[in-house]
């Protein structure tokens, strides 16, 4: 967390934003089966109770793109982060969870942290993240295997790091789009939705 | 023993008295010793006074003496009388008690003389009771004497009894000695008894033996039933047999028609191949037929187009004949198409320059447009303003009314106050009511002051909104004026181009309403494509131009894809190995019932399953059994056959369900037989046959009349044996 109690510097937002990422994914791919439960061990984090995965090929996966996600939410130069869903069988997308991320470029490191509750900041990352479980209710069953993609939509004259490449956005076919709750740091504003494709069209 | 007590008393007192008497005395004596010797010494003189002195002395003593003498006797005197006292006392008391004895005495004889008159009664009564009880002994005495009657009775009785007693004890000694007896006979009996339970419990297990022996017979009996219906079953299998050789009659005339089938089977195929060459014709024929129609098709659509070509051509020929009098028409100069266009090249240059001309003239109508629009928008201004300003002169009118009218209350309300206070200074109450007046004066006062402020200040509020409207009023007036004369400035500016630009003005008009609608579509446009590509966005659709879409190389989803082709490819390499063994051991298992050498060889490349050739194993054994079965009940059954056709000279054939027919030995043609059907509820009916009916009188008797079917058979063998020619 911070060092200051109740400031964020662009550096900490950077940091709660990337672990909220990093607890999202976790949660998402529990709640949608994406690996099977007994891979999960259950933390407590942000005052509930989170599923995070115990396998260590997902883990390093997950680790490598986390942290240069942070690096790129330090810089501003990233926009959308979206979590892909794809059945194996037919290789379709089937659901599609996108964070959009605004950043305020006008915080740039020598700037003076700005004011607000980090336990507000909690509650709304907890009621986001208690949002992507409810999910569960509506979206429709993943019954064929399935295997998850991360993508980050980033700014066009960006260097591209080793190991990424560019990809399509793998839109959806006829999906049907929820939003769901945004949290915001200061600096940072988080926007969820999660969008999926139409269970009567298949 | 008062009166003693009290001589005691005043014996003590005496003693006293003369204690202190001599105490004093021996005082005396003392106190004049002295005095004596004292007055000694004086002188000779003192002789006299010492005579003197010693007579007085001398009386003195006497006097005591005599008062010792007198005292004495009044002791002695006392106790005399205390003796006396005393005495009386006694005999008092002596004589009081003789008075008590005699008293005592008294009592008693009279106590004496009661009593004595109490024995003297008793003794009466107790004579009366001598008496009667003499007379009591009497009777007494008479009763004993019968009481001792009785008891000689009884005493003879009793020696009777005894009499009898010794005779019945003679009895007893015989009855013992008879139970003696039967006891020894009891023991003897028992004995025997003993005897005979041993041989009872030898006959229960010879009992015991032969129920088992019994048991072993039952059994025996129960399996020689089950061997009877091993006989019945393998009779039922030689009826079968029997069936199966007719089955097998049936198939022998069956395979005799064989060359017949085969030649009919040769005419069969070659008109089947005949058919199938045909079929092959006809599907060509087909497809040439398809394709003919479908030529068909395309000629009729072509036929269509070529109408519709032709309709064209006329068409395009009317247009050109029409551009060619085009020429003709419009007067000028025009024959070749070259012509036309450098009329209408003209034309367009003509069109431009007019553009030109409408150019210039909408933008300056433009500008005029504006400055109008400005006006207007000023106007408007103005026209707002001055509406404000009206309003709030309303309201400032109003407020006036509103505080003219509160003045007007708070005018009546002091002149109330006044007249209150008046009335109150009028009536000079007690000076109770002085302060609260005085407050109340002060508190109207004060509220005067504050309506009188408010006043001042309204009016002041007044005179400037005045004031106000008055400038807004010159303003309003001098705008007022520049409009006028921006009128008719505009007037006379467009007097002069009023014939050429009303027309103008119209269409600019058009254009401009053309513009607004156009504007409105466009923004709705603008709108419904903001949506799309908002939702777009939401979908994850991106600018290509701002941003990039970036993901990690080794993600997840491509591992995956690559795990699922490796599985796929491995699936179907299992699947094609597994498909192959399959068919190798179909190609196996088809050959084993033939020759196993050639499964043997066959199969050197895929190892049979020790499951398959297991069971291939208990297969044979299984068959092998089963035609060992068949033999031995084969055999079984003939030879029961042939015994019950020797023993009861009947054959009995089964010919069908439930249907038997016998036939005897000494029958005298083959086909003479009986025939039993087997009814529903077990019972053997007999059928009519050409033999039966020669059989009536028999069957009248032995089935009608006994109803023994046993009898009726036997009777026909007998009849039958009589009749027998042959030996």
């Amino acid at each position: 967390m911070t060092s200051t109690l109740n400031g964020i510097t662009l550096k900490g937002s950077a940091e709660l934003v990337a672990n909220f990422f990093s607890f999202g994914i976790n949660s998402i791919l529990y709640q949608r089966g994406i690996y099977p439960p007994e891979t999960f061990s259950r933390i407590t984090h942000y005052d509930m109770n989170l599923q995070l995965t115990t396998d260590p090929k997902l883990k390093n996966y997950l680790t490598k793109v986390v942290s240069q996600l942070k690096e790129w939410l330090f810089e501003c130069t990233v926009q959308k982060f979206v979590l892909v869903i794809t059945c194996l069988e037919t290789n379709e997308v089937l659901e599609r969870w996108q964070f959009d991320i605004d950043c305020d470029k006008s915080a740039k490191e020598s700037s003076a942290p700005r004011e607000k509750s980090i336990k507000i900041i909690q509650d709304e990352i907890r009621s986001v993240m208690r949002q992507i479980t409810a999910t569960v209710t509506f979206l429709p069953l993943l019954e064929t295997p399935c295997a998850f993609d991360l993508l980050v939509y980033t700014d066009k004259d960006l260097l591209v790091p080793d190991k990424w490449e560019a990809s399509g956005p793998q839109i959806i076919d006829q999906s049907e789009e929820v939003r769901l709750r945004s949290f915001a740091t200061s600096i940072h504003k988080v926007n969820s939705m999660v969008a999926y494709k139409r269970t009567d069209s298949v | 023993m008062l009166l003693s007590n009290r001589l005691m008393m005043d014996l003590e007192d005496d003693t006293s008295v003369l204690t202190t008497l001599k105490s004093f005395n021996s005082f005396i004596s003392h106190t004049e010793a002295p005095q004596r010797l004292s007055e000694g010494s004086a002188g000779s003189g003192n002789l006299h006074s010492q005579y003197k002195r010693s007579m007085e002395l001398l009386e003195a003593g006497e006097r005591v003496h005599s008062n010792n003498r007198y005292l004495q006797l009044d002791g002695e005197k006392k106790q005399m009388e205390l003796s006396h006292k005393r005495a009386r006392y006694e005999l008092e008391k002596v004589a009081s008690d003789s008075a008590r004895d005699l008293e005592h005495e008294v009592d008693r004889n009279q106590d004496l003389l009661g009593r004595l008159k109490k024995f003297q009664e008793r003794e009466t009564e107790a004579a009366k009771n001598l008496s009667e009880q003499v007379e009591a002994n009497r009777a007494l005495r008479k009763n004993m004497e019968g009481l001792n009657r009785k008891l000689e009775e009884r005493d003879t009785r009793l020696n009777t009894a005894n009499q009898t007693i010794s005779y019945l004890k003679d009895e007893i000694r015989e009855l013992t000695q008879r139970i003696q007896n039967q006891d020894s006979t009891t023991s003897s009996q028992t004995l025997e008894n003993q005897e005979l339970q041993e041989q009872l419990d030898l006959q229960r297990r010879k009992y015991q033996e032969v129920s088992q022996l019994c048991q072993s017979l039952q059994a025996a009996q129960s399996s020689c039933s089950e061997h009877i219906v091993k006989i019945k079953e393998l009779e039922r299998r030689l009826a079968l047999q029997e069936q199966d050789i007719a089955i097998v009659k049936t198939v022998k005339s069956a395979v005799a028609k064989v060359p017949d089938l085969e030649k009919d089977l040769k005419r069969l195929r070659e008109d089947n191949a005949f058919l199938r060459e045909s079929r092959e014709n006809c599907s060509l024929l087909k497809e040439e037929v398809e394709g003919l129609r479908r030529k068909l098709e395309r000629m009729e659509k072509k036929k269509e187009e070529l109408v519709n070509i032709e309709l064209e051509k006329e068409r395009l020929a009317e247009k050109l004949k029409a551009w060619e009098n085009l020429g003709q028409s419009t007067g000028l100069n025009i024959r070749k198409p070259e012509d036309l266009s450098r009329e209408v090249i003209h034309i367009q240059q003509r069109e431009i320059a007019l553009k030109e001309q409408n150019y210039t003239l909408s933008s300056r109508v433009r500008s005029a447009e504006r400055s109008q629009n400005e006006h207007r928008a000023e106007l408007c201004l103005q026209r707002s303003k001055t509406l404000e300003e009206q309003k709030k002169r309303e309201t400032q009118d109003s407020l006036v009314r509103r505080l003219q009218k509160r003045v007007l209350l708070l005018t009546k309300e002091r002149d109330g106050m006044r007249a209150i206070l008046e009335s109150y200074d009028s009536e000079l109450a007690p000076t109770e009511y002085t302060p609260q007046l005085n407050r109340r004066l002060r508190e109207a006062e004060d509220i005067l002051q504050k309506t009188q402020s408010h006043n001042v200040e309204m009016e002041a509020q007044l005179t400037k909104a005045q004031e106000e409207t008055g400038t807004l009023k010159l303003q309003l007036q001098t705008v007022e004026l520049e409009l006028e004369s921006l009128k008719k400035h505009q007037a006379s500016a467009a007097d002069s181009n009023t014939s050429g630009t009303k027309e103008e003005l119209s269409i600019l008009r058009q254009k401009i309403e053309d513009l607004e609608s156009e504007r409105q579509r466009l923004e709705e446009q603008n709108n419904i494509l903001e949506m799309r590509l908002e939702r777009h966005m939401l979908q994850g659709d991106y600018d290509p131009i701002k941003t990039r879409v970036l993901h990690f190389k080794m993600n997840p989803t491509t591992i995956a894809k690559q795990q699922r082709q490796q599985d796929i490819d491995a699936l179907r390499e299992e699947v094609t190995r597994l498909s192959e063994l399959v068919r190798s051991q179909k190609e196996g298992g088809a050959m084993v019932q033939g020759d196993s050498s050639i499964n043997a060889s066959l199969s050197p490349s895929l190892p049979p399953s020790k499951e398959v050739v297991d069971l291939r194993k208990q297969m044979e054994i299984l068959e092998l059994r089963n035609q060992r079965l068949k033999e031995v009940f084969q055999s079984k059954i003939q030879e029961f056959r042939t015994v019950c056709y020797v023993l009861t000279g009947y054959q009995i054939d089964i010919t069908t369900e439930n249907q038997y027919r016998l036939t005897s030995v000494y029958v005298e043609h083959m086909d003479d037989s009986l025939l039993f059907k087997k009814g529903s509820n077990g019972s053997m009916q007999l059928m009519e046959t050409v033999f039966s009916k020669t059989l009536g009188e028999m069957m009248a008797l032995h089935l009608h009349h006994q109803k023994s079917i046993p009898a009726f058979l036997s009777a026909v063998t007998l009849d039958l044996f009589s009749r027998q020619t042959i030996i």
